[in-house]
């Protein structure tokens, strides 16, 4: 089966977003801002409520915050 | 540091105290001499009630100390989100219990062993203790290095 990992725009979408900073989208989601520093990093794939309530936050679908791409090797 | 990353910190340290406090004591009461039922049993109660007030004041501790600091250096008297424990704090938690359950139960069925090997109940009353101290300082370590790491 081929290697695919969840990735995401967020920090795109934070600059898209008067340079929105990590603490105030940890804030408006409801988690810590170490937990946004590991989703950006691609090391921590949030659980799909939380998936939506950053699509949320940002105004967007999910899928223009997560993508599901191959892994690169 | 979260507030979350912080309190396993403090119980990493107060585990691997405990435990060594733990060890030295038996290593002590075995080349004395004196490792019997009654000094044993003293030292559990000893280690067990350290164990649950050490644990009770290092959290309220670091509640209040980060609490000062969050106050001091963002001028807010409430701490925010810092305070609360999210979804990934809870995921860590469980991988860091799991590993503790892991090793736990390892130290149970060794301590059993003794009695096939036919040791006295004193020193599988010692293994049963110390191997839930160090499934304890394994599960905190596990939980400190997957929050270092990120997840």
């Amino acid at each position: 089966m081929e290697r695919r990992r969840i990735n995401n725009n967020i920090r795109k979408l934070r600059f898209f977003h008067n340079e929105m900073t990590q603490q105030e989208l940890a804030q408006k989601v409801g988690v810590t801002r170490q937990t946004i520093i590991a989703m950006e990093q691609g090391k921590y794939s949030p659980s799909l409520e939380l998936a939506f309530r950053i699509a949320l936050v940002f105004g967007v679908p999910l899928d223009e915050v997560f993508s599901y791409d191959l892994e690169i090797e | 540091m979260s507030f979350q990353e912080k309190n396993v910190t403090v119980s990493l340290a107060n585990f691997t105290l405990i435990l060594g406090f733990f060890a030295i004591r038996v290593i002590q009461m075995i080349q004395g001499g004196s490792f019997e039922a009654a000094n044993i049993f003293r030292l559990w109660g000893i280690t067990i009630a350290l164990a649950v007030i050490v644990t009770i004041f290092a959290t309220i501790l670091t509640h209040i100390f980060s609490a000062i600091i969050h106050a001091i250096k963002t001028g807010e008297e409430q701490p925010t989100v810092e305070g609360i424990e999210d979804e990934r704090d809870k995921l860590i938690d469980l991988r860091g219990t799991k590993l503790t359950y892991l090793v736990f139960s390892l130290g149970v069925f060794l301590s059993m062993l003794t009695f096939v090997f036919g040791q006295p109940p004193l020193v599988m009353f010692t293994l049963l203790i110390a191997s839930g101290l160090v499934a304890q300082v394994i599960g905190d370590a596990r939980r400190l290095y997957l929050y270092r790491r990120g997840f």
